[in-house]
Order: structure tokens, then C-alpha cells, then sequence
């Protein structure tokens, strides 16, 4: 495991040397083997020449059993070294002669047996046998017992001479692998200083030097090539990056570029606003400046006209109501103009009231019979049975109405003009379209670009022959869009034209933040015999509540009193009083949201409620409906003249059961400046005349 | 008979509206500044007062909170007259503690209407 950690040079190295070595080694060793096998083989063949020899020449001394010569013929083997014991045995087996080197003792060890002849090995010994004949007879045994110290001499010498070749040889293996191994081993190393170094310093320039053209070089090759592509891609992305970087800051000047062009287009925007409320301003301030002298012209002409009727000249009455007709007509001209600039400078608010919107028309109806009549036009009226209450702005319908078939009279000549009112349901909501139809003189696509637009006119003969500001269709606009309705006209030249007018049949002010009014409970109201005597308290204060009992009830009210809005809200449906006082700080469900329901609840609606309160925000409770408003402590003088003001006006309207009568023209100034209240109060008077 | 007290600075005005008034058969008194209406308010005790509130000097709001201030003059309703038909003007009329309010030029029906509804509230009261 060792070996693999090592560095491709040590391992070069190692290979190359432990190769060469292992297989001198192995040559070697087997070269050697091979001696000392044959050398060991030519020493037996020579010790058992020497045994044949002795054997011979002692045979003689054996048959004359001539110890001495026998002794002497051994003896001669002192000039054998490596001879270390040479024994004569007689064929009984005992020792007949001997010589032992270096001693005249017998050594302990001799062959326990005899054997034939022939040779063995026995411990590290080489042991002869040789038969002793003469003339063919056996005369005893030779022993011969040889030391081999030649072979081991030998053999250590070539074990010697082969350590030191493999030593010197392995020294020159290692030397010259040392060497080669950088062949290989260079080339890699190169290639791994160039990585190294294109890696740590992220310079894709670098290339490796290929060397030779074998695999490595190959290596090499693919190396660089892959370099040249990363650096090739790497310059790519830095002028990508560049490039990006460029459009970058290109983006960030044109952003403040439009910027810049954003902010003074605001500051051009804000001036032109400023402009037109300062216009809207003019206008409305102007239109004050020429009211005042038409004052004075209506007025005295007026004066006049009932002077001269008195004084009986009644040729000059007929001027007098020219100057007069003519100075309201101008008067109309200047509201309009008034009208449409308070809409512009965002002073034209709503005054939202629940009313029968049969009643407007009929009245619509009536007002303009005169202006039929002129042009010899009739009107029809179809009023839908599903139509009934409507909370908007009372006066604003009006007007609406009052545009459109006045247009539609003034425009059509021996025709028809029809109204067409009915309730819709669209998106989930109640409204109420109202679809003025004429048979006049239509209008064409052109015509109807502008239609709504202010100051255009169809065009400007027909101001010339029709008269008008041409702000009436663009003062109807802007009251339709002002309570959320939709106002559109299908018409062709010739063919006459219809007028729609989509209003929600509950108008909601946005920025109110009363609730929403519930819609318009459909329930009987339950009359009680003293209904009409009837004063409802609702003030969680039970004093107040007891004060203004004693107070109302002396002033021969009948007193129902209720500590909360709910109670309130129940007791209106079952009472159905003249009047109601409501308090506006109540737990639970403050006056507002009792004010705003009574005032949504069409059974209700028409019940006067008188706010009595702590809290000063008169407008608030006006706006949502209230026909007066009191800031406690009570100033109970005031409370009695506007409870006994609704006790008259309640059991006028009560008396009389006439239809609206056709003297009551509804001046289209009068109404606009009227609001709903003073209207309501001035059609019951009228009633009452 | 009854007296109307009638502030107003512009002369035509002044004139017409009081021959009108008187021909209905009131007794018109005339100002033609706040001040004055001020003072004749209190000397001729009238039955109604007809204040025009672009007056020069002390306009007709002030003069309005200065009769609703004293004790010998609250109980005179006035009907504000104003040439400005704003919301807000009837609001501030209402503060400023106006009994009714009409704008200018008036319709005289409507306005006689609103001056006999004053005066029999009056009476009630």
C-alpha cells in the first residue's frame, strides 16, 4: 500500500530495479545450482574412482592380511584433503585398516551398516562403498568418507561472487532506471506542474511541452487542446462579461435617463393640473362674477314684469319674460359651465338619498312637457314593475333625466320620445337603466367620438340652430361616472337615437367608511294605531333617554325609547314613527351605521332622523342621510320647533292625497341648488298650496 | 307686519330684493355692510334677517356668529344668501349658524318660501 503512495519516479524506479534484480538474481541462483549439482556429481564419480583405486591396491593386503601395507595404502590418502575417514572392512564386517584425518582416535561416527557398493550423502558428508575383490572374490569392504570441502568452498565462493554481482548489478540498475525513468516519468510531472499552475492561478495560457509523440505526448496533446478551448471560452465569457458590464451601466443611465424624463413629466403633469384646477378656479369664480348681474336682471325684470301687470300695460309683459327667459336660459348656460368645473376641481360630492324613482320621472316627465310641446314631440314613459327605490344622489338623477330629454326634445321634430325604466341584475348587482329613445335627427360615428367630451357639439351649426353650451351630455357624463354607473347611445344619422344610462340602484361613496348599505328590506311595515304620533329614542344613555321621553311626551308625542342601535332598528320597522333621535356614540352599533341602514332600508328611508350627539361632524350625518343635526347638551327649544316642523309637514303630506302637482315645475336651478332636504320639504309645501 | 332686516352691498340687489320683499308685503330694513346690519339688527328687533356673505370688511359669517353670540339677537333666524353654490358653503352656513341658506341669483318664490317657513317655525317656537 506503501508502494502505491510512492511518486511515479521512486515507483519507475523501484519497478525497473526490483525487475532486473529478480531476474539476475534468479539466472544467477540457477546458473549456480546447476554448478554445484555437477560439481558435487564429478567429485562422487571422483571419490569413487579414488575407492576403486585404494580398493585395488589393498586387495593383496586384504588376502595376506598385511595390516601395515593395508595402512599404508591409506595413508597415501593424507594427500587428499577433503578424505576425512577411510575404513577397511573385512567380509565379516570388522574394521580391517583405517585412517582418519587429522586424528588416530576412531571417530564416534561410523556407518552402523555396510552397504553395497555405491554412494550416499549423510550429514553433509559424502559416504563411498566400494567392494574390495581379487581375482574376482570378495575380500572385504572400502569406506570412504569425504568432507565435499571443495564444494563447500566452492559454493560459498560463487555465493560471494553472486552477491556482489547482484549488488553492483542492482547499484548500476538503479542508476540507469534513475535515469530513464524520466522519460516517463518527466513528461507527467510537466503535465502536472502545468495543471497545477493553471489551476492556481487561472491562467488558461499555459501550455504543456510535449516531448515525445508517445501517449503521454498524446496526453499532452489533449491537455493543451483542452486548455486552448477553455481559454478560448474563458475570453469568450470575460468579453461576454465585458459586454454585459457595458450594457449594464448602458441600462442603469438610460433608467436615470427615464428617471429624470419621469420626474419632469410629473412636475409637466403637476403644473398642467395646477393649470386646469387654476382654469376650474377662473371658471367657477367667473361664473359667480356674472351670476351677480344676471341677479339683478331676472330680478327686476321680474319686479317689473308683476308691476306692470298690476298697472295693467300688459303689451310690455310679454318683453319682460323675454329678458327673463333669456337671462335664465343664460343663467342655465353658466351653471353648466359651473357645474363642470367643480366636477373638474373635484368639488362636486354626492348626497346619496333613498327615493322613488317613479316620482323623479314623473317629475322629469312634467318638467319638460313645455320643451315636447314645442318641438310637437310626445313622450311615453315606461316604467318597469321591478322598479322602485334607489339610494344616488336625487338631484344629479334629475339632472341626468333633465339632459337627456331635453336633448332628445330639443333633437326631434313631430316625434316620439320614449323613456324606458327598468331594474337589471349584472355582475351580481342591482341597477337601474334608464333608456331615453328619439326619433330626431340621430348622430354619426364621428359625432359620437366627441359626444361626451366638454364644449363639442355635434357640430357648430347645430349650436347655431339648436343652441346649448354643449356641456350637457359631458356634465351627464360625469354624474353617471361619479356614482359608478355607465352611460352609452347606439345611434345612426337620421334614425334617431338611444341613450342608456346604467346606474347602481344602491350608489355607494368610496371614501365613506360607514358600512355598506344593506339592500332595501321588502318587508310590510307594520302600522300602529299611534304611528304618526310616534317619536323613536335611541340613545344608550338612560337618562337621555328619559329626558327626552318627558320632554317629547309633553308635547303630546307617544315616546319609544331603545338603548341600542339593533333595538332601534327593530322598533322603526314595528312603530314606524314620525321621527327618530339617534345618538351616534353607541356600543356595538354606533348611530352612523344605524343612520346608514335606516336610510338603505326603503321602508325606512322616509322616516326624518334627527342626530343628537355629543359628536361634532355634522356634515357626516347630513351626508348620510339625517334631516338635522343637534350637538348635545340639547338646546330643547330647537328640538321642539324641528319635531313640530316634522309633525306639519308629516300630517300635510299625510291630508293630501294628490299627485304631484303639474305646478310644480321643477326648475332645473332650483333643483341642483336644493339639496335633497329643502327639495323634499319644498314639494310637500307645494302640496300643501 | 312682518320686518326683514336685508344685508346686502350690492346696490341693485339691495333695491330689487327689497321692492320684491316689500310688495309681498313685508317691512324691509336695509344694510349695505356688516356692520351696520349689526347694529340695526339689534335697534329694529326684525322678524327674519336676509345676510349676504361676500360682504366687504366683516363678511356675512362673522356677522352671523356675532348675532347667534348675543343673548337679544339668537332668537332672529337668518337665510344666508351666497353666490358660491358649494356643498362646503351650505355646510359652513349651517356652522356658522344659519337657519337656512339659498343661493344667488335667488328664485324669489323659493326664497319667500323658505322666509315663511322661518317665521311660522318662529312662531311655533
Amino acid at each position: 500500500m506503501i508502494l502505491q503512495n510512492l511518486s511515479i519516479k521512486r515507483k519507475l524506479t523501484l519497478i525497473t530495479m526490483l525487475t532486473s534484480s529478480m531476474a539476475l538474481i534468479l539466472s544467477s541462483a540457477g546458473f549456480l545450482i546447476y554448478d554445484l549439482v555437477s560439481f558435487r556429481h564429478l567429485l562422487t564419480q571422483d571419490l569413487m574412482t579414488q575407492a576403486e583405486i585404494i580398493g585395488y591396491n589393498s586387495a593383496g593386503a586384504m588376502e595376506f592380511k598385511d595390516e601395515p601395507a593395508a595402512t599404508a595404502t591409506l595413508a597415501a590418502l593424507t594427500a587428499k584433503e577433503d578424505i576425512v575417514t577411510a575404513v577397511l572392512y573385512r567380509p565379516d564386517g570388522k574394521i580391517f585398516a583405517y585412517y582418519f584425518r587429522g586424528s588416530a582416535t576412531l571417530p564416534a561416527y561410523l556407518p552402523s551398516r555396510l552397504q553395497g557398493k555405491g554412494y550416499r550423502f549423510e550429514g553433509g558428508y559424502l559416504e563411498v562403498f566400494h567392494d574390495v575383490t581379487l581375482n574376482g572374490e570378495h575380500v572385504g569392504t572400502l569406506f570412504l568418507q569425504s568432507d565435499m570441502r571443495q564444494w563447500s568452498m566452492r559454493a560459498r565462493r560463487y555465493a560471494g561472487i553472486l552477491i556482489i554481482f547482484v549488488l553492483v548489478s542492482g547499484l548500476f540498475a538503479f542508476f540507469v532506471s534513475s535515469k530513464l525513468q524520466g522519460l516517463i516519468s518527466n513528461p507527467i510531472l510537466h503535465l502536472e506542474d502545468t495543471m497545477r499552475m493553471v489551476s492556481a492561478n487561472k491562467n488558461y495560457a499555459v501550455r504543456a511541452v510535449k516531448s515525445y509523440g508517445d501517449e503521454i505526448g498524446r496526453l499532452i496533446d489533449g491537455f493543451n487542446t483542452m486548455l486552448s478551448e477553455i481559454q478560448q471560452r474563458d475570453t469568450a465569457l470575460q468579453s461576454t462579461n465585458g459586454e454585459l458590464k457595458t450594457r449594464t451601466q448602458e441600462l442603469e443611465e438610460e433608467i436615470f435617463h427615464r428617471k429624470q424624463t419621469q420626474e419632469e413629466l410629473l412636475n409637466a403633469k403637476h403644473a398642467a393640473e395646477e393649470a386646469n384646477r387654476a382654469k376650474s378656479t377662473f371658471l367657477a369664480n367667473m361664473s359667480h362674477e356674472l351670476r351677480t348681474p344676471l341677479n339683478a336682471i331676472i330680478g327686476y325684470s321680474e319686479m317689473l314684469e308683476e308691476e306692470t301687470r298690476d298697472s295693467g300695460k300688459i303689451e310690455n309683459v310679454q318683453d319682460l319674460r323675454k329678458i327673463q327667459t333669456a337671462g335664465k336660459h343664460l343663467l342655465s348656460l353658466i351653471n353648466d359651465v359651473l357645474d363642470l368645473s367643480k366636477i373638474e376641481a373635484g368639488k362636486m360630492v354626492l348626497h346619496l338619498e333613498t327615493f322613488e324613482v317613479s316620482q323623479v320621472i314623473e317629475e322629469m316627465v312634467t318638467t319638460l312637457q313645455p320643451a315636447a310641446a314645442k318641438n310637437d314631440n310626445s313622450i311615453h314613459v315606461h316604467l318597469a314593475d321591478n322598479v322602485n327605490m334607489m339610494r344616488a344622489d336625487i338631484t344629479k338623477v334629475r339632472q341626468i333625466l333633465f339632459n337627456l330629454l331635453s336633448n332628445a326634445c330639443k333633437f326631434t321634430d313631430h316625434g316620439t320620445v320614449s323613456v324606458n325604466v327598468e331594474q337589471i341584475k349584472v355582475e351580481d348587482r342591482d341597477w337601474i337603466q334608464f333608456q331615453v329613445r328619439d326619433n330626431g335627427i340621430g348622430i354619426s360615428a364621428k359625432q359620437k367620438e366627441n359626444l361626451f367630451q366638454e364644449f363639442a357639439q355635434a357640430d357648430a351649426s347645430i349650436a347655431r340652430k339648436y343652441g346649448g353650451t354643449g356641456l350637457g351630455l359631458a356634465i351627464t357624463h360625469r354624474f353617471v361616472q361619479l356614482m359608478k354607473g355607465h352611460i352609452w347611445v347606439e345611434s345612426e344619422v337620421g334614425q334617431g337615437a338611444i341613450f342608456t344610462v346604467r346606474l347602481p340602484a344602491q350608489v355607494v361613496i368610496e371614501t365613506a367608511d360607514s358600512a355598506q348599505p344593506e339592500s332595501a328590506s321588502k318587508a310590510v311595515p307594520v302600522e300602529t294605531k299611534t304611528g304618526l304620533e310616534t317619536i323613536l329614542v335611541i340613545d344608550d344613555d338612560p337618562s337621555v333617554r328619559d329626558l327626552m321621553s318627558r320632554f317629547l311626551t309633553r308635547m303630546d308625542f307617544h315616546v319609544v325609547a331603545a338603548a341600542n342601535g339593533e333595538e332601534g332598528i327593530r322598533l322603526a320597522r314595528q312603530v314606524h314613527p314620525l321621527l327618530i333621535t339617534l345618538d351616534v356614540v353607541m356600543p356595538d352599533c354606533d348611530g352612523w351605521t344605524v343612520l346608514n341602514r335606516l336610510k338603505s332600508d326603503s321602508e325606512l328611508a322616509e322616516i326624518p332622523v334627527i342626530m343628537v350627539t355629543v359628536v361634532d361632524n355634522e356634515a357626516m350625518g347630513l351626508d348620510l342621510g339625517a334631516s338635522n343635526y343637534l350637538i348635545k347638551p340639547v338646546d330643547r327649544d330647537r328640538l321642539a320647533v324641528l319635531v313640530e316642523k316634522h309633525r306639519v309637514t308629516r300630517s300635510s303630506t299625510i291630508k293630501d292625497d294628490n299627485p304631484v302637482p303639474l305646478s310644480y315645475v321643477a326648475d332645473r336651478q332650483a333643483d341642483r341648488q336644493a339639496d335633497g332636504k329643502t327639495a323634499g320639504r319644498r314639494v310637500s309645501k307645494t302640496r300643501r298650496n | 307686519m312682518q320686518k326683514i332686516l336685508l344685508v346686502e352691498d350690492n346696490e341693485m340687489n339691495r333695491d330689487m330684493l327689497s321692492r320684491r320683499l316689500q310688495r309681498r308685503g313685508y317691512c324691509v330694513v336695509t344694510a349695505e355692510d356688516g356692520e351696520k346690519g349689526l347694529l340695526l339688527a339689534r335697534s329694529e328687533a326684525p322678524d327674519l334677517i336676509l345676510m349676504d356673505i361676500s360682504l366687504p370688511a366683516m363678511d356675512g359669517w362673522e356677522v352671523t356668529r356675532l348675532l347667534k353670540a348675543n343673548l337679544s339677537t339668537r332668537h332672529i333666524p337668518i337665510i344666508a344668501l351666497t353666490a358660491h353654490a358649494m356643498v362646503s358653503d351650505r355646510k359652513k352656513a349651517i356652522e356658522a349658524g344659519c337657519d337656512d341658506y339659498d343661493t344667488k341669483p335667488v328664485d324669489f318664490g323659493r326664497l319667500s318660501e323658505k322666509i315663511e317657513n322661518l317665521i311660522l317655525e318662529k312662531k311655533l317656537s
